[in-house]
């Protein structure tokens, strides 16, 4: 079997059959642009929930006095325990600092003396970043000596721990609900493809076509359709959340962005697509079947 | 070469040729008829293994409808041409791409593709009309495009069915002859038809299919 052939049949597939091709190429990205858009929405969403349970600390305010040894051990205690990632020590004078940051005012200035507590700021793994791992982590400090008390924004927490859980449900019956149009768009368009070629094809191997060589053109014809609709689809995502970006504050523009390996997906999806298309297509050949 | 033996065809408990057994030797031509539903298709469908027979065995060359596996029926169908009742013919390409598609099948040059397309094309007279796509030709010329896709790889066996059926008695003798032509360049042809004013006059051996059985029309 020639190649030249093969590549020459498989591209004036288009030329025969401009309506039909364009229609699976759309099918490809309609189905991708629903995929892309479900995928972006749903990676972003989560990259919003860790920023937010990022900003989570938790503050330990340590008994007074405390001598720089004592400081050292506890630092070093609560560092080991398990779900810290990071701890940072607030002395009396730094506190004063971050006071005067956030409120504009001295305070030794208008109370005479220095009443804020040294303290450790305390940072968590992404992991122990929801209302029961803080709270592990909580009792954990508590029960230290040299720890006077423990806050952090319980509230906020479970708001977000609830939010996140009732968005995951939500996402979760989108996204099914997305594959299966998706499916079925697919399917749909092959059904229509199947009817349209099943005589061709019966009339090439009653001339003594083999089925590869049936079925390579059309394979090709499919794959590249689907490497058009995954194109589109690639482009038309990345405009509008290009568009959505600017609609948006600075701050969540990030949010609306997507790495390359996403649109490179995109596309060897839309090939994928096409291929798998185009075998379900051909694969149902004529076998001579004996008259009954 | 061909030969039938004991050959019977049922179609969903419709029995349509039954205990059908004849031989056809290299380079010979033979008429097949009979009425209308007689099973002439049928025969010819039997003969490129289409579909295979109820009860008894067809052999085409070395090939058998017993034993023939899916892998071997595009090489047992190089070794023949049809021209099908409803020409088959793949309307959204040209009338030189449908014929070269034969020789395309098999792997043939590029350059003897062309060779050979264009006297084929000259032999059945539409040399003219090879770009044209046959959606765009009436009935006769579609027919000729179809013997033309047939006998373009010099086939052993010719199966024509109702080669003239769309045409006028005029073109219809010429069909014939080029079919004489085809033959005396050596392939056998099988030629299904109901067309008996064109039997009565030639001399070729008659094949008869009458109530699902074969019978031979002996020439005086
Ligand atoms: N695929 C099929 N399934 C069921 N019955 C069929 C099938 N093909 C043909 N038949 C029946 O078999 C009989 C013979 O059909 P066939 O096409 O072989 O006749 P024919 O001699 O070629 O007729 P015509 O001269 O009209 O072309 C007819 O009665 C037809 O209805
Ligand atoms: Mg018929």
């Amino acid at each position: 079997m020639s190649i030249s052939y093969t590549l020459r049949e498989s591209f004036s597939g288009f030329r025969r059959a401009k309506i039909s091709s364009l229609l699976s190429i759309i099918t490809v990205c309609i189905s991708l642009l629903l995929l892309g858009s479900f995928v972006a929405i749903t990676v972003n969403a989560g990259r919003l929930v860790d920023a937010l349970r990022a900003r989570l600390e938790m503050e330990a305010f340590l008994v007074e006095p405390a001598t720089e040894g004592e400081i050292d051990s506890l630092v070093t205690a609560v560092s080991s325990l398990r779900g810290v990632e990071n701890v940072l020590f607030i002395s009396k004078d730094d506190a004063v600092r971050i006071f005067k940051q956030e409120f504009g005012e001295d305070i030794t200035t208008v109370l005479d003396f220095n009443p804020l507590p040294p303290s450790l700021k305390i940072t968590l793994t992404p992991q122990y970043r929801t209302s029961t791992g803080t709270q592990e982590v909580y009792d954990r400090l508590v029960a230290m000596r040299g720890i006077e008390s423990v806050v952090y924004r319980k509230a906020l927490l479970e708001l977000i721990d609830k939010r996140a859980a009732g968005l995951n449900k939500v996402m979760l019956t989108l996204g099914l609900i997305i594959s299966l149009s998706a499916i079925f768009l697919v399917s749909n368009t092959i059904r229509l493809a199947i009817r349209a070629k099943q005589s061709l094809i019966q009339t090439m191997e009653l001339v003594g076509a083999t089925r590869g060589f049936i079925r390579l053109p059309f394979l090709l014809e499919g794959s590249v359709q689907g490497l058009c609709g995954g194109l589109l689809a690639a482009a038309l995502l990345a405009g509008l959340l290009g568009y959505g970006a600017r609609l948006v504050s600075a701050e969540f523009a990030p949010y609306l962005r997507m790495a390359p390996a996403f649109y490179g997906g995109l596309v060897c999806a839309g090939i994928l697509l096409g291929f798998a298309g185009s075998i379900i297509s051909v694969v149902r050949f004529v076998r001579p079947v004996a008259a009954h | 070469m061909i030969s039938f033996s004991h050959v019977a065809v049922v179609y969903d408990s419709h029995r349509v040729l039954h205990d059908i057994s004849f031989k056809v030797e290299p380079g010979q031509f033979v008429f097949l008829v009979g009425q209308t539903g007689s099973g002439k298709t049928t025969l010819l469908r039997l003969i490129s293994m289409d579909i295979l027979p109820t009860k008894g065995i067809v052999t085409v060359g070395k090939y058998s409808s017993r034993g023939i596996s899916p892998r071997e029926l595009p090489f047992l169908r190089r070794t023949l041409g049809t021209v099908f009742q409803d020409f088959k013919l793949m309307g959204d390409r040209s009338v030189f791409d449908n014929v070269a598609f034969t020789l395309h099948v098999t792997g043939t040059k590029g350059t003897e593709i062309k060779k050979k397309v264009m006297h084929t094309l000259a032999d059945v007279g539409l040399t003219h009309a090879r770009n044209m796509r046959v959606q765009e030709l009436s009935g006769g010329e579609q027919q000729r495009v179809a013997i033309a896709r047939a006998f373009v790889h010099n086939p052993l066996v010719l199966l024509a069915d109702e080669p003239t059926g769309n045409l006028d008695p005029g073109t219809s003798a010429e069909i014939l002859q080029l079919l004489f032509d085809i033959n005396t360049r050596g392939t056998a042809v099988i030629m299904a038809t109901h067309n008996y004013e064109l039997t009565r006059k030639a001399k070729q051996r008659i094949l008869r299919l009458e109530e699902g059985g074969v019978r031979q029309v002996e020439k005086a």
